[in-house]
């Protein structure tokens, strides 16, 4: 008879030292209908790759679901399953749970099985942000809610989410001669937002398949440090971002490298810049400008000069009066023994 | 049958616009002449992903009784004309809507015509298109593809090209005239309507015996029902996968992916990488970052881009840190989707050759938004090199 347990055992996933290191298992594979040079469908192939063999995946609606499992075919190689718009948080919960009574009861040997629950930016930082918030409150159970972040409802041809850039062109935004710019709100901060607001919450991250081995890396100590956690990734998007494909790479380094995507964790409350976005944190890089972001990408060919000039100064105050950058967007009077400005 | 219908064949999300914008103008055109038409895009296409092949619709009638008659379908099951808007697509179009692959002109009628937008000869897009029991007419309207995005249009007047190359081929369909005077409501520009009157003169035709073509039969499979699904509706989820031997040494070694056998993506492909096995530094960056996982890690530790998976991103040519050791080559230079590392393995000095040759047909980057200015500049390029782009007028005497 199994013993009770507490939560389900953790499983052990050391970083991958470097590129040589990455096992060469897929456990995404070819054969989904995304577009050409689909980032999302990288971060797919690359979260589950860091994950192993030994995990559940849980898709809600967007693209990585209605490309990847179009009728009776599929990619995927570990057990998937289709969840509603809002309820990733849910989803993922649900089934942490469910392993975890299965577990008790004897029905499963006990072993850690990884479960990761994805949501695209409409279905994570707009519906289903609640159930996210939720489920990241319940300490008991071992999941990882991962946000691919393309700007947009992609799937339904490209809709404004809470996540679309400032002046994006949009299906909801159209650029026009009344009005050049119709999507004048900034892009909500969902990880800062959510590190912020879930205190005992152990792991949150930002990550851009771009830098494949880094990412990996950050799936893999969110899902072996125990609790629900919370990974948000940017992943440049061919059809509405309006851009050849072959550059899905290079947009991705580019948000990075203009400071509009910084890269961070926050484990056990402590905050660490990585990447290039530390090399530009602690002045070893410069931030380029965001004009060679901007300026590749057909949902930006109606920027004025005027419109990049703001976007980059709009860029320049979350470096330069964020209390951290790219992550709290506010100053403090309450310096808790740090230096003051 | 008073009723014609046309299909635009095109790449999704590339073409949206230019395919909206000929079968639109084929409708108001018909309108002109005093017949209604409607246009639309097939619903099962939708929504559309980059490079992956779709279909539009114009069907005309003389009367709305006629064609209240052939609007009740899906999609019409044939059309008097195709229209490829890019010449690999002749290669078969596998949409979202299908599972195997069709002939370009699967619904082209006995007779019809296949309109291509290509600066190829007849003669390659025989040997790309299948070959079929009814004789039809190929015809060929010369620029090269024309591709852009969602948001930005270039405007290389390759729809105003097909709609005048459209009342030659089917004067019954649409006049010239009607053509000229839908173009100057809908885009009002005399430059265009000379672009379209010289498509009119100049586009080219033959006709197709049966049986000329490819006559490889295109893949297939059938589907279960779904009450023939498992509990739950579950499907089996792919295998992972496996290591495989090397074609020399017989050495087991490497892993190759188990892929979706439902879906190859292979006619999503205007390009190919053609690899340089002797300039590959092993870097792994190709295989890491295909979103596709196209690449097979072979026994000798390469990377081999699997060709029923690889759906021509670019990507790999991109993250490759070695110049010339991948470059992505025009998918029409190509008749097969073999493995380009065993026929390396098999006679380097053939396979160095072959890829000498190959990387002469290099493609000029059509393949969507890359930087500001850069449609405006392309179009100049094309109409001074005569490859599309807006008529310019002919040059006379010294």
């Amino acid at each position: 008879m199994a013993e009770a347990i507490a939560t389900t055992p953790l499983p052990t996933l050391e970083p991958f030292k470097g590129v040589k290191k990455v096992p060469l298992g897929e456990y995404f594979t070819s054969g989904h209908r995304t577009c050409q040079g689909c980032e999302s469908a990288l971060v797919m192939r690359l979260m589950v790759k860091a994950a192993g063999p030994r995990t559940i995946v849980l898709g809600s609606t967007g693209c990585m679901y209605v490309a990847n499992t179009t009728y009776y075919s599929t990619s995927w190689v570990v057990p998937w399953m289709h969840t509603q718009l809002g309820s990733s948080g849910s989803a993922g919960l649900g089934t942490a749970a469910a392993l975890r009574a299965l577990m008790r009861k004897g029905k499963l040997p006990t072993e850690p099985i990884n479960v990761i629950a994805f949501c695209g930016d409409g279905g994570g930082a707009d519906m289903g942000l609640s159930a996210i918030s939720a489920a990241l409150t319940h300490t008991e159970y071992n999941f990882l809610i991962l946000l691919y972040d393309n700007e947009s409802y992609a799937n339904t041809d490209i809709q404004l989410s809470g996540l679309t850039p400032y002046g994006a062109h949009t299906t909801f935004s159209p650029p026009g001669t009344a009005k050049r710019i119709l999507h004048q709100r900034w892009k909500k901060n969902v990880a800062g937002m959510l590190a912020a607001g879930h205190p005992s919450c152990r792991y949150v991250a930002t990550v851009c398949a771009s830098y494949a081995v880094e990412m990996m890396n950050r799936v893999r100590k969110a899902l072996s440090i125990g609790g629900p956690t919370f990974i948000h990734s940017l992943d440049p998007c061919p059809k509405g971002w309006d851009y050849d494909p072959m550059l899905s790479h290079e947009l991705g380094e580019l948000a990075v490298e203009c400071g509009i995507w910084p890269l961070y964790e926050v484990e056990d409350h402590k905050l660490k810049l990585y990447g290039r976005t530390k090399g530009i944190a602690q002045g070893r890089s410069k931030r380029r400008p965001v004009r060679d972001y901007l300026v590749r990408q057909g949902r930006f060919a109606h920027f004025t000069d005027d419109d990049i000039d703001y976007f980059q100064a709009k860029v320049d105050e979350m470096w330069e009066r964020w209390i951290i950058p790219g992550v709290i967007p506010f100053a403090s009077e309450i310096t808790n023994g740090r230096s003051p400005d | 049958m008073a009723t014609h219908s046309v299909e635009v064949v095109y790449r999704g999300i590339f073409q949206k616009t230019l395919a909206k914008n000929i079968t639109r103008g084929i409708v108001l055109a018909a309108v002109k002449q005093g017949k209604i038409g409607i246009a639309f895009g097939r619903y099962g296409d939708s929504p559309e992903r980059n490079g992956i092949p779709a279909k539009n619709f114009a069907i005309v009638a003389d009367n709305e009784e006629e064609l209240q008659a052939s609007m009740a379908q899906y999609e019409p099951k044939s059309v008097d004309l195709t229209v490829a808007l890019d010449d690999t697509l002749c290669k078969g179009v596998e949409s979202w809507a299908w599972y195997g692959l069709q002939p370009i002109n699967r619904l082209t009628r006995p007779g019809g015509y296949l309109l291509v937008t290509t600066m190829l000869d007849f003669a390659d897009l025989l040997q790309m298109a299948h070959a079929r029991e009814q004789p039809y007419h190929l015809a060929l309207v010369r620029g090269l593809p024309s591709f852009s995005g969602l948001w930005v249009y270039k405007d290389d007047h390759t729809d105003v090209r097909v709609l005048g190359a459209v009342s030659r081929l089917l004067p019954d369909l649409v006049s010239l005239e009607a053509v000229e005077a839908a173009i100057r409501q809908e885009w009002k520009s005399e430059q265009k309507v000379a672009s379209a009157r010289k498509a009119y003169e100049r586009v080219e035709v033959m006709a197709v015996a049966p049986g000329v073509g490819d006559r490889r039969r295109p893949y297939e499979f059938e589907l279960p029902r779904w009450w023939e699904l498992r509990e739950g509706v579950t499907i089996p989820a792919i295998v992972p996968g496996e290591a495989f031997p090397d074609p020399t040494t017989g050495a087991v070694g490497g892993w190759r992916p188990a892929r979706n056998p439902y879906f190859k993506k292979f006619s999503t492909r205007t390009m190919r990488p053609v690899i340089d096995f002797e300039a590959c530094i092993k870097c792994t960056l190709c295989w890491l970052q295909c979103p596709d996982s196209c690449f097979d890690v072979t026994p000798d530790g390469y990377y081999d881009a699997n060709m029923e998976a690889c759906c021509g991103c670019g990507v790999c040519e991109a993250v490759c840190p070695v110049d010339n050791c991948i470059t992505m080559v025009n998918e029409a230079a190509f008749t097969n989707n073999d493995s380009q590392w065993a026929a390396w393995k098999r006679d380097r000095e053939a396979y160095r050759a072959w890829v000498r040759e190959k990387i002469q047909h290099r493609p000029e980057r059509s393949h969507g938004f890359q930087q500001r200015g850069q449609y405006e500049r392309q179009i100049r390029e094309m109409a001074a090199a005569a490859v599309g782009g807006p008529a310019v007028r002919e040059r006379t005497g010294g």
